[in-house]
């Protein structure tokens, strides 16, 4: 018996093993470029951070891609936005204690991809909206503070009745105004962005916070 | 009635930790022996093969154009050389050469790139001979573009990935604002192409506004002397070359000086464990001298005893060394890795290369090593003189 175990152990340990071993070419997640710098900077009261990685498919898989789905209201497509992407989740210290988040996705934008990154604050209140890169003619234009400034204090429920596939939206975030009426598509795509950011933030940090779902 | 090799096998068990051991010793030597032997295979066909899938074993660019090409990377594209497209017809006629390919790179600023922005690196190629350059790209989505003058991109797999970039998508080239539609993305090839974007060479010189080119790829004919067609591209005016065979052969010259200590190494390895046969059935032999002598005075002859010394000699190796082999074939990958981070550049695919030729060499490799070393106990054993051994007792 004892002989079995051992076998069996061993064989578990060396399947781990190589699975481990094998290269992996999943998606590509959203990182920050430079992050002591660019957490200082929307966090400049912060004196620390520590990263994590969460991904679909590793804390919910299909039933939880549905749900975000459903509340993104638009389904993840392409070859890019797969369930198998890892987010970066930075967690933000100013000493011991833990004051916000900064989190990215990566967004298809008309021309190129978009890496919209957000901080929050610990009841998931936007600090800072920023669009770290993006390839279009009126880029500037929204990458331009003033423009990220428009989501400061939106919270995830602003956003609940925005429509991606539409452009559709109540409330606050219909106020919110595009710099560049020639580049509808990435404003919409940024916005895109920024809901399922708050979404997977949302799945990923406060709702495992307050214990449910 | 039992056999010689059953007798031989039983022999072995009477002393199982003493068995284990030296079967322990030959197993780690084959596993040591036959991984190098694999190495020195699967090294130097994986570099060949990387090569190769440069396309090109020759580059010809203007002066100080490595120089200027980093320069370019850092600042944004400005004062690179150029070569005269012409200069491809003249190369193109050598003897020597087998393919040759123009190249334009080109590097535009990106201000949204980041926050100080970044490069954007393009790659005009030409459609016609680029692409048998390359037989190894294999695409993930569409083909090669359309044209010569088509404003279509292809993607390398990385590029694409942080573009976000899918067939029919389109790219915007910076600084000159022009859409090209991307009709191809290439799966990962492990090389510097996966981050580039490649665009018909005529495309991209009418977006830079330049009729020259910055590159020129040769293939050499594989019997042909690359030395000797260096020497005369040097002859052309205000060029330099490239050549990766120099790259490789430097390489190879510093595996081999690894090799050579690396193989060293295993041949002592093996040496020990020949010492540890030769201790185990000697040890055997002096332990058995009565059981011997009755042998012999029941009729057996010297030449039956020392096969049967022979034969245990040829079950430690024969195990210990099938053994080994196995651990190396399932260990490959894990030996792969480690060889991996030890080497300054190890090139793409398989680098320890163990097939059933190499093993079947190296198995024996191993039993006739064990059995030159069984040599001397079993003729010692075939010695012995019945009547003493029995008194000696």
């Amino acid at each position: 018996m004892k002989g079995k175990a051992f076998l069996k152990i061993f064989l578990t340990a060396f399947l781990l093993f190589f699975a481990a071993a094998v290269p992996a070419f999943a998606a590509v997640g959203c990182d920050l470029n430079d992050p002591d710098r660019d957490v200082v900077r929307l966090f400049p009261d912060s004196t620390g951070y520590k990263t994590s990685y969460a991904a679909i498919d590793k804390r919910g898989g299909e039933p939880l891609l549905r749900r975000v789905e459903q509340r993104l209201r638009d389904r993840f497509h392409g070859i890019y936005e797969t369930i198998d992407v890892p987010y970066t989740i930075y967690e933000i210290y100013n000493g011991k204690r833990k004051v916000g988040y900064i989190h990215g996705v990566n967004q298809k934008g008309q021309f190129g991809g978009i890496q919209v990154f957000v901080a929050l604050d610990m009841e998931g209140r936007i600090k800072s909206f920023y669009i770290q890169k993006m390839t279009s003619q009126w880029a500037k234009k929204l990458r331009d503070p003033k423009f990220g400034r428009q989501f400061t204090g939106l919270a995830l429920k602003d956003f609940e009745a925005y429509d991606p596939a539409t452009g559709k939206a109540s409330g606050k975030v219909a106020e919110i105004r595009n710099p560049a009426p020639e580049a509808e598509i990435d404003f919409r795509a940024a916005l895109r962005a920024l809901k399922k950011n708050l979404i997977l933030i949302d799945e990923f940090v406060f709702s495992a916070e307050r214990g449910k779902p | 009635m039992i056999s010689g090799f059953q007798i031989a096998y039983k022999n072995l068990l009477r002393k199982k930790s003493r068995t284990l051991l030296t079967l322990v010793g030959i197993m780690l030597s084959s596993w040591v022996l036959v991984s190098l032997l694999g190495f020195n295979r699967g090294y130097e066909s994986a570099l060949n093969r990387d090569i190769d899938n440069m396309g090109y074993q020759l580059m010809v660019m203007a002066k100080g154009c490595p120089y200027e090409a980093a320069t370019m990377m850092l600042q944004g594209g400005t004062g690179l050389r150029y070569i005269e497209q012409s200069m491809v017809d003249s190369i193109v006629i050598r003897p020597e050469v087998d393919k040759v390919t123009p190249i334009l790179m080109q590097a535009f600023f990106d201000p949204d790139k980041g926050d100080g922005g970044g490069i954007a690196g393009y790659f005009g190629v030409d459609l016609t001979t680029f692409p048998t350059m390359k037989p190894f790209f294999r695409f993930r989505q569409g083909g090669w573009f359309h044209d010569e003058q088509a404003t279509e991109a292809v993607m390398g797999f990385e590029a694409a990935e942080l573009e976000q970039r899918e067939v029919g998508d389109m790219i915007l080239v910076p600084e000159k604002n022009v859409q090209l539609k991307v009709v191809g993305i290439l799966e990962r090839t492990g090389t510097q192409d996966d981050g580039t974007i490649f665009v018909p060479l005529k495309t991209l010189q009418r977006i830079s506004g330049i009729d020259k080119i910055t590159t020129i790829g040769i293939k050499v004919k594989k019997d042909a002397d690359s030395a000797k067609l260096e020497a005369a591209l040097y002859q052309l005016p205000d060029v330099q070359v490239v050549s990766f065979t120099q790259v490789k052969q430097t390489i190879m010259k510093l595996v081999a000086t690894a090799r050579v200590m690396v193989l060293s190494i295993a041949i002592i390895a093996l040496l020990i464990a020949m010492v540890g046969v030769v201790n185990t059935i000697l040890m055997s032999v002096l332990e058995r001298l009565q059981e011997i002598g009755i042998l012999k005075t029941m009729g057996a002859m010297p030449g039956d005893i020392f096969r049967l010394v022979w034969t245990e000699t040829l079950i430690l190796c024969f195990s210990g060394g099938v053994a080994g082999i196995g651990l190396a074939f399932v260990f490959a990958r894990l030996s792969d890795i480690l060889v991996r981070r030890v080497l300054p550049y190890a090139p793409g695919g398989e680098l320890v290369a163990i097939d059933l030729k190499l093993a079947l060499l190296t198995l024996a490799v191993i039993v006739v090593v064990g059995l030159l070393s069984g040599i001397y106990p079993a003729w010692k054993a075939g010695r012995v003189r019945p009547l003493e051994s029995i008194r000696g007792e």
